[in-house]
């Protein structure tokens, strides 16, 4: 089927009004907040679960890859439509549908962003736990799309703990129901696999999430440290005494600078790492367990450790927290960062090698991560500008990752494979392990038109199926 | 009057557009994003978008103005964004290629400029005022259809957008001062404004009578014109920097401890006249003293410490962030430090530093646009059950009360000032 | 107290007892080219659930995989062969304060029995899943082996992971149709160091159910609530002397955090119990299933929260309409019950209560039959699995098992 063919069926199908086919439109749908660059033959944006359904078909019928997007604030490429096609652009499915307060469930079209859940329900008493850092513009839809963790999710777990059903239409355009209210079904689970597979198995069209009682009392500490192993230190500490906070976040002493110069969090400048610690629950169990962290962190040599006394002290804590990432664009035209996950108790030896790598590769690397969960975020610094400078930099990314695998890790926490990992998934899995999980792509994607070239490596792609069909589209 | 130049100096774009990093958190921050949910119509697509046009990837045609047009210039991403990212002097400078390079449909052309003319001189836009006057009370539709203001109002759609042209300009006080009530706390020079001397005379006059009661003396000194704001957001960067140096040479005197606005948009730009002269020799030291100068009037009382009122108000009261205070000059507690004085029954709004679609002559020049974000708006005023909605920006006020007339809500929009006025006055 | 097992329903033409992953592959690859049906098979403690597999078949036992691969209380994470049972388990961690929170009292409970693979293929749970959910939100890693011979993995050793595919999920509660479980990982959580049950006892249903909702609308958050039929109480304590419904809240804590549920359920609370009396009293419940006759008709129930009362009247309505005894337990808060139908000699009766149960049952509960006379299994779904999941665990089945030779007729005839 030629472009202009499927380009009116699209319009037949959303309306001319939903349908992006110039390029200077397709231009701005070739990013996201990551590194990858690819753009789409389409954009689409559906206001109905049948308008999926029919895009899907139509794209199946055509082998033409279908991406889903959200906000596009992903880093791992997950809606960059590498080989082309329709992005499914869920902007205008942003509809909180249902919000069941007996049973702490809400039900939300996909493009729901995430904040704006819990702040709907926040009245109630509730809220949505996963709590990405960019959760003020990410959509519920991405978050399911690559089972999107945050510095909550630590006590809390990440959205597969929070999703328990799922509307998802799949390749060939059907329409099925996973899930439900209910917080298990007969049958496998189905909802909790499609959680985090990155749009290669379906197309989610409805979310069923589970909403968290907002807690009676919550209390953020900051333990300063002028040795970084320390704080490394003190997170088993914590652990190992029995507490498991809702948050325990980790800023090396660089990336606190650059924080501090962005968001004025009035984070210590000459410290070499901090520790952000929320304890939340019952008041006793939270006065309790301030207590005890505080002794944790005196063992383990904190310089200080300051309790937030008011909610304004407290969103101030979080708020150079939830920024880092972007804060480091004041002083980086560019950088990378990346999402390895360690054991915990791995930390202290893992950013010391992180520094070696730093070394060897003349660069810059921050690190801002969960240390309660071990989830690294090192910040590589670059100049996309400079080819060679960039490709150092995705090989140090790769070194570190490496060292996390050899200590038991694993090479994305949160972020996802996507497009940025995808190549390096034989570091952690052997050919046999990403051939069963081709099979499982295979059986529910045949055309391999979802999503392609994404999460697994090596496998026959939409790419091959369509180049003859459209030579020269695919940038 | 002093003719328009060229501008100075475009600033350096690829600096500015390359501090972001394109993470997407600015998106829900955007009032059209909201709206219409396009990455074009994003901040962060639209420095894309500038990018693009500047490395020569995309040709600065159609496709790519009216996506640059329909940024309100609200800064609310400037407030999101975690990189510090100037999205502002991006759009600014953006805006002024546009007008160098672009060519606008021709009637679009004339009418443009038209209307900055127009307010960039008191004397013409006292002229087309009291056209627009007769227009209102005369109904001599057809002779005030071919006045350009007419068409900057574009009154044929929106006439409820359009100011009610008071009996009283206030150019009539220029150059008078008033006189501090008991001690002199302070002495300042007070910004008229062009729109608010023609339909918000009223209300500059409330202005000076609460800084008098506070101790204040108010000059309004005779020469001032424009601030510039709208021919800075619209890319007349010549015209709006020779407007400025008439304002510093007209405002800037030795004796004068602020020179303060009850226009949050004027304000916006009178702190920014620094980095507007920048590259003007001549003027840079002097532009960079007066913009460090300026205060918004809310600011300044806050700061000085407001005296408690005469009396407080029973009703309900709801505060809008005008965006040019909130997101231009990061002032927010200011003014709701101002009502808690007269308001104990004060509201937060949600949302209520989203812009309500007023954002300069946008609500005419993208009106379908501006009255879709208008009644988003509306939901979160309804929803505060208030029965005084207090904003500190006319063009907002404006804008609010066109869209309280459209909902048919039963809701007074008032500018902190005369709300600090009638409690003063205990009317 | 700990019940025999339960042994398969037919003798297997064969046991194998791979040890290890490669010789769980080789045996799985020839049975597939032959076709030869396989079991896999733990502590044999949920083979009566679903369809029992036609003989011939292999019987995979997993009785030799009982390493442990690594355990660093510190990380709170442990990886274990697939044939370590509950309770050994148990005993690895206690000593550093650490539990796996499926069975709080695996030491007395027949389910403490229950293997690793058991515990995955069944997606068991107990009342601790109250507080900790089910496996699904603790298993961090396992290691299969698929019905073809290709050894998989999905996830790893760490607590936070989204590399490839989530086979945790798919293989959890797939009762070994998709592939054999060899190993798991799992993320650990601190013991309690001291704990206290609040028995509450209420005439009736509604009583019961409007202190759970007063709970689930505070901020408290217990270890576990259950509650519990007067047919169940009698059950468990062997006598029918108190008629009314049960409540029992274990929570854990500081006394001043105690003292808060104290506070909490006041009056509403009969009795208090800690030590030894707690103990028995949690592991009579976690042993609810083993301890019911062998001709109870027993099935699952989920339902969403608010639904919770109206399948219990349901079951009610249905035992006393057929005049059979029931049994009931669960998680009020979660919305998973335990319902055992007792007709004694008349087992058809309890069958007709499940179909009565179903029928009046809100159309969100799901309801899965776990013990039934296998005379009766034919004329009845035992599963409610909807058309479309259904197509897709087929498609996955395929995928995974392309000669269907792994618990064939478990989940599909």
């Amino acid at each position: 089927m030629r472009l202009s063919a499927i380009r009116a069926k699209l319009t037949a199908i959303c309306g001319s009004r939903a349908v992006l086919h110039s390029k200077e439109d397709l231009l701005l749908y070739e990013y996201d907040a990551g590194l990858a660059r690819a753009r789409p033959d389409f954009v689409v944006f559906p206001s109905t679960t049948e308008q999926v359904a029919a895009v899907v078909a139509l794209a199946s019928e055509s082998g033409l890859p279908v991406v889903a997007r959200g906000a596009g604030t992903g880093l791992s490429g997950g809606a960059i439509p590498r080989s082309g096609g329709i992005v499914l652009a869920f902007a205008r499915m942003n509809r909180i549908l249902e919000v069941d307060v007996a049973n702490q469930r809400a039900v939300v079209q996909p493009g729901v962003v995430n904040l704006e859940l819990s702040e709907h329900v926040r009245p109630l008493g509730f809220y949505f736990a996963p709590d990405p850092s960019s959760q003020k513009a990410c959509t519920i839809g991405g978050n399911v799309a690559e089972n999107s963790g945050g510095p909550h999710t630590l006590a809390s777990g990440v959205t597969v703990n929070h999703v328990t059903g799922l509307e998802v239409v799949l390749a060939d355009g059907r329409i099925v129901e996973l899930g439900g209210k209910s917080s298990e079904a007969a049958g496998y689970d189905l909802t909790g696999f499609f959680v985090g597979s990155e749009g290669t198995l379906g197309i989610t069209t409805k979310i069923m999430v589970k909403l968290t009682r907002v807690p009676e009392h919550v209390s953020t500490l900051l333990a300063i440290y002028n040795d970084v192993r320390d704080a490394g230190n003190t997170v088993v500490e914590i652990t190992s005494a029995g507490i498991t906070p809702a948050a325990l976040e980790m800023m090396d002493g660089w990336t606190l600078r650059a924080v501090e110069a962005a968001a004025h969090a009035g984070y210590p400048q000459d410290a070499a790492a901090v520790l952000l610690i929320e304890l939340e629950g019952l008041r006793e169990t939270v006065d309790e367990q301030v207590l005890a962290v505080e002794a944790a962190c005196a063992r383990q040599n904190a310089r200080e450790v300051r309790i937030a006394q008011n909610d304004a002290e407290r969103q101030r804590l979080w708020y150079g927290r939830k920024n880092a990432f972007a804060a480091i664009g004041r002083i980086s035209p560019s950088y990378y960062t990346q999402d390895g996950v360690i054991p915990r108790t791995r930390i202290p030896q893992t950013l010391e090698h992180i520094q070696q790598v730093a070394a060897r590769y003349s660069l810059t690397i921050g690190n801002v991560f969960h240390a309660g969960d071990g989830n690294l975020h090192p910040l590589i610094l670059f100049d996309d500008r400079s080819p060679a400078e960039t490709e150092k930099s995705i090989q140090a990314g790769k070194e570190i990752l490496q060292y996390c695998i050899s200590v038991g890790g694993s090479l994305t926490g949160e972020h996802g494979v996507g497009i940025e990992k995808r190549d390096l998934m034989p570091m952690l899995f052997s050919d046999e392990e990403l051939q069963v999980m081709r099979r499982l792509r295979e059986a529910l994607n045949p055309r391999g038109t979802l999503n392609p070239e994404k999460l697994i490596p090596g496998a026959r792609t939409c790419m091959e199926i369509r180049t003859p069909q459209f030579p020269g589209v695919v940038s | 009057m002093p003719s328009a130049t060229e501008p100075v100096t475009p600033p350096q774009l690829d600096e500015l557009y390359r501090t972001c990093v394109h993470c997407g958190l600015c998106l829900q921050a955007c009032p059209t994003y909201r709206e219409l949910g396009l990455e074009m119509d994003s901040p962060r697509g639209r420095i894309r978008q500038v990018m693009l046009v500047e490395t020569g990837q995309l040709d600065l045609g159609p496709g790519v103005v009216e996506h640059l047009d329909r940024c309100l210039a609200c800064r609310a991403c400037e407030t999101a964004c975690p990189s510090g990212v100037r999205y502002g002097e991006i759009i600014e400078s953006a805006r002024a290629r546009i007008e160098q390079q672009y060519r606008r449909p021709l009637p679009a052309r004339v009418a443009r400029r038209i209307g900055y003319r127009i307010i960039a001189d008191f004397k013409l836009l006292a002229h087309a005022a009291t056209l627009l006057r007769f227009y209102q009370r005369s109904g001599a539709r057809r002779l005030a259809q071919s006045s350009g203001i007419l068409r900057l109002f574009r009154l044929q759609q929106t006439e409820s957008l359009a100011p009610q042209i008071e009996d009283d300009f206030f150019f009539r006080e220029l150059g008078n001062s008033f006189p501090a009530e008991g001690a002199r706390r302070a002495r300042v020079a007070f910004l008229a404004g062009c729109i608010a001397s023609v339909a918000f005379a009223e209300l500059n006059r409330a202005t000076i009578r609460v800084l008098q009661k506070n101790g204040v003396e108010v000059w309004v000194p005779e020469a001032q014109g424009c601030c510039g704001a709208l021919h800075v957001h619209a890319g007349l960067q010549a015209e709006a920097q020779q407007l400025a140096r008439q304002n510093i040479h007209a405002m800037l005197a030795s004796d004068v401890d602020a020179i303060v606005t009850n226009a949050a948009g004027c304000g916006t730009t009178l702190k920014e006249y620094g980095a507007l002269l920048a590259a003007d020799p001549a003027f840079a030291a002097r532009a960079g003293e007066f913009a460090a100068r300026v205060r918004d009037v809310n600011e300044f009382l806050a700061a000085l410490g407001a005296r408690p009122p005469a009396r407080t108000l029973a009703a309900r009261v709801t505060y809008q962030d005008p965006c040019h205070l909130a997101h231009g000059q990061r002032v927010r507690s200011a003014p709701r430090e101002l009502l808690r004085l007269i308001a104990p029954n004060f509201v937060e709004m949600p949302r209520a530093d989203s812009c309500c679609g007023s954002a300069g002559i946008y609500n005419i020049a993208q009106n379908e646009l501006s009255m879709q974000i208008l009644d988003t708006k509306m939901n979160d005023v309804a929803a505060t059950q208030a029965e005084i909605l207090a904003t500190a920006n006319v063009g907002c006020m404006l804008q609010l009360r066109a869209g309280i007339a459209r909902r048919g809500l039963n809701i007074q929009v008032r500018h902190v000032m005369e709300l600090l006025d009638d409690a003063c006055r205990g009317a | 107290m700990i019940a025999a097992e339960h042994k398969l329903h037919a003798a297997p033409a064969e046991v194998a007892t791979p040890a290890g992953e490669s010789e769980a592959a080789e045996i799985l690859r020839e049975c597939s080219r032959f076709k030869t049906a396989v079991v896999p098979c733990g502590s044999g403690l949920h083979q009566h659930i679903g369809l029992a597999p036609q003989p011939p078949f292999v019987a995979l036992k997993s009785e030799r995989l009982t390493q442990v691969e690594y355990y660093d209380p510190g990380d709170l994470t442990i990886g274990v062969g697939a044939g370590m049972t509950l309770r050994e388990l148990d005993a690895l961690v206690k000593p550093h304060g650490q539990w796996l929170p499926v069975l709080a009292f695996p030491d007395r409970a027949s389910g403490g029995n229950a293997t690793i693979g058991g515990l995955l293929a069944t997606a068991m749970h107990g009342p601790l899943k109250h507080a900790f959910g089910g496996v699904r939100e603790f298993c961090i890693g396992v290691r299969f082996v698929t019905g073809d011979g290709m050894r998989a993995k999905g996830g790893g050793r760490v607590v936070k992971n989204v590399a490839g595919y989530d086979l945790m999920k798919l293989l959890i509660g797939s009762y070994g149709t998709l592939g054999v479980i060899t190993s798991a990982s799992f993320k650990l959580f601190p013991r309690p160091r001291q704990t206290a049950t609040f028995v509450c006892r209420f005439p009736g249903l509604q009583n019961a159910m409007a202190v759970r909702d007063a709970l689930m609308a505070s901020p408290l958050a217990p270890l576990a609530l259950e509650i519990i039929s007067p047919g169940a109480a009698a059950l468990l304590h062997g006598h029918a002397d108190d008629a009314g419904w049960r409540v029992l809240l274990r929570a854990s804590g500081s006394d001043q955090q105690l003292a808060r549920y104290r506070d909490h359920l006041g009056n509403a609370a009969s009795a208090e119990l800690t030590g030894e009396d707690e103990a028995a009293a949690w592991s009579l419940l976690e042993n609810f299933e083993s301890a019911l006759p062998p001709d109870a008709v027993v099935v699952a129930v989920s339902c969403p929260l608010s639904d919770v009362a109206q399948v219990l009247r349901s079951a009610e309505r249905a035992a006393l309409e057929r005049k059979i005894s029931w049994a009931g337990i669960g998680r009020a808060c979660t919305g998973s019950l335990l319902i055992a139908f007792l007709g004694g000699s008349r087992p058809e009766q309890s069958i007709s209560a499940v179909h009565a149960l179903r029928a009046s049952a809100p159309p969100s509960a799901n309801a899965v039959i776990r013990r039934c006379p296998d005379s009766l299994k034919a004329g009845i779904a035992l599963w409610q699995l909807r058309e479309g999941e259904l197509e897709i665990m087929r498609t996955f089945k395929n995928a995974l098992d392309p000669a269907w030779i792994l618990n064939r007729g478990r989940y599909f005839v």
